[in-house]
């Protein structure tokens, strides 16, 4: 027959990691010119609680779309207050790939980032806040329908606004039942607002 | 003797373990399934607690332990020819374009993971026997993987019951089965076709050989798996394939919440992912 039977051993022969797998030599590699290097080092680094700079530090730079995302696996197991700061920080990219790739995974810590949602729903830049609302979509927090009611009721910009009354179609109660009202008089010339609204009132009237 | 109970608390903590060891993560609705099995191995092992056990499944050396208990807690259940659509796929699309782009005389590489008692990657084999007659120009490698050593053996053993069998045609089952013992006996041919191996997605030196492949078969695993697994096992995945190759999952799942490195490649027959060539 024309299969080769590999037996025991699937590996292939060469192997591509033979740098120190310390902490250390790891933060190193996180720069080495090849990707694959670059790729192993921040998978490994997952078990290195002190890397979380290093690798924050290497995703802003990060040329190579693969190496990201094993860097936000990683951080997204180190999970800690740096780690999400750095996926913030990713928000802000002027690059969307890096920008969706760290709303991906702070959906994926709903514990970490549910007590930055209030700041980040109140930052200056309306791109941030947007986004803030992407990542609510999937954190299943008892507190996602009132932080949009806040968005909706305070928010002065419409897009920030259409995404979070885009959401609350698919969350609201009888809690929001007034500040989508209101939403539809703040913003009386934006029709999406008042189909968005309408779409969601009819959601909380149906049983 | 007093009745050995798994309170909530344990529970929760015997669930966090696993899911850290393994990546499969129990949902609540598990609670009766994950208890019987534990309960069975504290009797079998005397421990007399789940405190007991817990205590020598932690800090146990060898990792026997957990291995049997691994190899209760997963789900085997598969059998020959399912979800053929991809392997028609496989043979139709995926290993022509493959072999367009191949440099060198390599052996195209095929992974199939989890291999459960070996139906898949046996049918993968076959498919390739019948219906691809390229086969007969190019040499190919299958390793089929699991977490579960007991399974393995009974993949390498290639004895099947009435119901794994059901959806192969006659005619193969013919050609490379024997009736023997009360179920049907794969052929010898076909068992040496394929490698099996046992590999922890979730652990690093485990998978860290793994490869060069081609094509990879992942179907149903990593609807078990929670978000965070899922990523790992597609970062795992992404390092294992050649640039050009392809991932092919169940046909209710999808990387497209999972991971961002694949590209969709819709064929006539199945939708399946590739790592494209420019990737490195």
């Amino acid at each position: 027959m024309p299969f080769v039977n590999p037996k025991e051993s699937p590996a292939t022969e060469h192997d591509e990691r033979k740098r120190l797998r310390d902490c250390a030599s790891l933060e190193l590699q996180l720069t080495d010119p090849s990707p694959a290097a670059r790729r192993w080092a921040a998978k490994d680094l997952a078990n290195c609680p002190g890397a979380t700079s290093a690798l924050v530090a290497q995703l802003q730079n990060e040329p190579e779309r693969s190496v990201r995302a094993v860097i936000l696996t990683s951080l997204t197991e180190l999970g800690d207050d740096e780690a999400i700061a750095g996926m913030v920080a990713c928000l802000r990219s002027e690059d969307a790939a890096i920008r969706n790739e760290a709303i991906e995974t702070m959906k994926l810590l709903p514990n970490q980032v549910s007590p930055i949602m209030a700041n980040l729903l109140d930052d200056p830049d309306p791109d941030v806040r947007i986004f803030t609302v992407n990542i609510l979509e999937s954190l299943r927090s008892q507190n996602v329908e009132e932080w949009l009611k806040t968005v909706i009721l305070h928010d002065d910009h419409v897009n920030v606004c259409a995404a979070a009354v885009d959401l609350l179609g698919e969350v609201a109660t009888s809690a929001s039942r007034e500040a989508l009202q209101g939403l539809k008089e703040r913003f009386p010339d934006e029709p999406f607002i008042a189909f968005a609204a309408d779409v969601a009132l009819k959601r909380i009237d149906t049983p | 003797m007093a009745e050995i109970s798994i309170s909530q608390e344990e529970f929760l903590k015997f669930r966090e373990f696993f899911y850290r060891k393994t990546g499969i993560q129990f949902e609540d609705s598990k609670r009766y399934f994950v208890d019987k099995r534990l309960l069975e191995r504290i009797m079998e092992t005397d421990s007399g607690s789940f405190r007991n056990y817990f205590i020598m499944l932690r800090f146990e050396t060898t990792g026997d332990e957990l291995q049997t208990l691994t190899n209760l807690m997963t789900v085997n259940e598969t059998y020959f020819f399912r979800e053929e659509y991809q392997f028609k796929c496989l043979v139709n699309s995926i290993l022509p374009e493959i072999l367009g782009g191949k440099k060198g005389s390599g052996p195209i590489r095929i992974w199939s993971v989890p291999s459960s008692s070996g139906e898949e990657a046996y049918s993968i084999a076959m498919y390739l026997l019948e219906y691809w007659p390229e086969i007969h120009h190019c040499d190919v490698e299958i390793i089929s993987s699991d977490i579960d050593t007991r399974i393995i053996s009974q993949a390498k053993r290639g004895h099947y019951s009435a119901r794994s069998i059901v959806n192969l045609p006659k005619e193969l089952l013919y050609k490379y089965f024997r009736y023997h013992d009360g179920g049907y006996q794969i052929c010898d041919d076909l068992r040496q076709a394929v490698a099996f191996t046992k590999v922890n997605l979730m652990k690093p030196t485990d998978v860290r050989g793994y490869r060069d492949f081609d094509v990879i078969f992942c179907r149903n695993l990593l609807i078990y798996f929670d978000d965070l697994s899922r990523r790992h096992a597609a970062d795992t995945f992404y390092d294992a394939l050649n640039p050009g190759g392809f991932l092919c999952l169940g046909h209710s799942e999808s990387m497209s919440r999972i991971s961002s490195l694949y590209q969709v490649r819709k064929f006539s027959d199945a939708v399946v992912y590739h790592k494209t060539k420019e990737t490195k």
